[in-house]
């Protein structure tokens, strides 16, 4: 791996499989290529309550196969509890793939994932409980009201609606006066509002972002801001994310995905808004996805 | 403390009662199929009274009725899913902890219950305009047996076909092209046994009850297998 520090920023100059995390490489390189120590640090913590010390995510050469084409190539992630993690790169760059194995709807080809703890790839069940994903699509149904749908996704993990988190959520999102309308009727921004709501009828302790600002007007981006950083206590958020100022301003750690590796990974506070675009150029602008 | 985990059957009965609700609201399938049915009905009823008398209905009403069932079913089938791939929902529900065969029960059972309340319409309409003079020789429960258990495999085989081609391109077409060969045992099964019910020709009911066996055997072996493949098939 050629890699080529400049300042507090470090750039990967051949797009080889790398995991960069300033200031804390160490770190890192302690935690290296085996799951064990995640999955042994705690055994006692619930899923709900995972340690301190355990990775949220910690990968290790996620390699995702579409028949001939790679769509991710030997992906290493840690990223601790707590973390707010953006991934930006180019379109088909692998960061949906990436998503896609994190939010256990896909299977990595190769390689081990370990989530909160728990083995994802032996125990995705266990996992799924803890997961939520929030994408650019609403994930509802158009023809079921707000209350409806949540407590449908609700029975999905308690077996009854949750109501009264049911009433919380619909209260976070401020949509308790449209309780009982249907969700055709809403506009983008309430539907993403509504999705939020529905992504953590579960309580999860790792949320899962695909874009989500994607179609949203100023005002609804800037509701969505809101609810992000209400949202945020307690949990580790990875969101995947075309806008670089937003996304950065927003997350603890970020990631630069491009030709299905990992070109970059930096912790926010080593490096500022301008450096970081200037890495995300010198390692995607040239054209390398 | 580990937070309460829904069981399968509560899972079951929650994307069951969201199927109704939302059918029951929006009225699309049942009311797409029904049209279809009528349309079908009212098309052999004009080239039925071409012949008038000089035919013998019964000999090939298994057949009519059951081409009835089936492109009815393709119909229903094809909406079935529209709902979970709009705005991804399909996802949703896979991000929860639910085993994946309970999605395909729960959906097979939605289209059966779908399935069944337009035959409740269709099949009466279909012996009051053709067969309503005609001397059956079966009694009621068998002419609904072979019926019953074609619905069943129609339902199954179909739900698991429609979740194959969800994503696919021209999915109409391609599932009447998966449909058709898959279950052409079931079909062929269930065409034979209607016939034999409704003509009754002497010695043959040993071949009427051969053939609701095969039909039921099928129903179990493809329900099976599609409870078995439903993990591979979503996740592909």
């Amino acid at each position: 791996m050629a890699a080529v520090a400049t300042g507090p920023v470090a750039v990967v100059t051949d797009a080889s499989p790398a995991v960069l995390s300033l200031g804390d490489s160490a770190r890192a390189d302690a935690e290296s290529s085996s799951l064990a120590p995640a999955l042994n640090a705690d055994p006692g913590a619930t899923p709900q309550t995972p340690a301190a010390s355990v990775p949220a995510v910690l990968a290790r050469g996620l390699v995702k196969q579409f028949g001939a084409r790679r769509g991710l190539d030997g992906v290493d992630l840690t990223l601790p509890a707590g973390a707010f993690l953006s991934i930006f790169g180019p379109n088909g760059a692998g960061k949906t793939t990436l998503l896609s194995i994190l939010s256990l709807l896909s299977r990595p080809t190769r390689g081990s994932l370990a989530l909160l703890g728990v083995d994802a790839l032996e125990e995705p069940e266990a996992l799924r409980a803890r997961i939520g994903l929030i994408s650019h699509r609403s994930m509802l149904y158009g023809d079921l009201t707000a209350r409806e749908n949540l407590a449908f996704f609700s029975s999905l993990y308690t077996g009854e609606p949750d109501e009264q988190r049911i009433d919380e959520l619909l209260r976070l999102v401020e949509l308790d006066h449209r309780r009982n309308d249907l969700v055709r009727t809403f506009s983008r921004g309430m539907q993403q509002r509504l999705s939020i709501a529905r992504a953590l009828v579960n309580d999860p302790a790792l949320v899962l972002l695909d874009e989500p600002y994607s179609g949203l007007d100023p005002h609804a981006a800037e509701l969505l801001d809101e609810l992000i950083e209400r949202v945020r206590p307690g949990r580790t958020l990875v969101m995947v994310s075309h806008d670089l100022a937003k996304g950065f301003d927003l997350c603890t750690h970020a990631l630069i995905l491009a030709r299905s590796q990992v070109v970059a990974f930096v912790e926010k506070d080593t490096v500022d808004a301008a450096a970081f675009r200037d890495l995300y150029l010198a390692t995607v602008g040239t054209g390398v996805a | 403390m580990e937070p309460h985990r829904a069981s399968g059957f509560a899972q079951y009965r929650a994307l069951l009662m969201k199927d109704i609700r939302q059918e029951l609201r929006t009225r699309e399938m049942l009311t797409s199929m029904v049209v279809y049915a009528v349309m079908v009905l009212t098309i052999y009823g004009a080239a039925l009274a071409q012949v008038g008398d000089t035919v013998q209905v019964t000999a090939f009403a298994g057949g009519l009725l059951w081409a009835l069932i089936i492109f009815t079913s393709l119909l229903g089938l094809n909406r079935s899913f529209a709902h979970e791939t709009e705005s991804g929902c399909l996802e949703g529900i896979l991000l929860a902890p639910v085993e994946r065969p309970v999605v395909f029960l729960a959906k097979a059972t939605s289209n059966l219950i779908f399935l069944v309340a337009v035959e409740l319409l269709a099949v009466p309409l279909f012996f009051l305009l053709f067969l309503s003079g005609a001397e059956l020789a079966s009694s009621v429960p068998m002419i609904i047996l072979p019926l019953a258990v074609g619905t069943v495999g129609v339902a199954g085989v179909g739900t698991l076909l429609s979740t194959m081609v969800i994503d696919t391109r021209g999915r109409d077409v391609l599932l009447a092209i998966l449909f058709i060969p898959v279950a052409f045992p079931l079909l062929y099964a269930c065409v034979s046994a209607t016939t034999i019910a409704f003509m009754g020709v002497e010695g043959t009911f040993d071949a009427f009850w051969t053939a609701c066996a095969v039909a039921g055997a099928y129903d179990v072996i493809m329900v099976a297998a599609a409870w078995g493949l439903y993990e591979f098939v979503v996740s592909a």
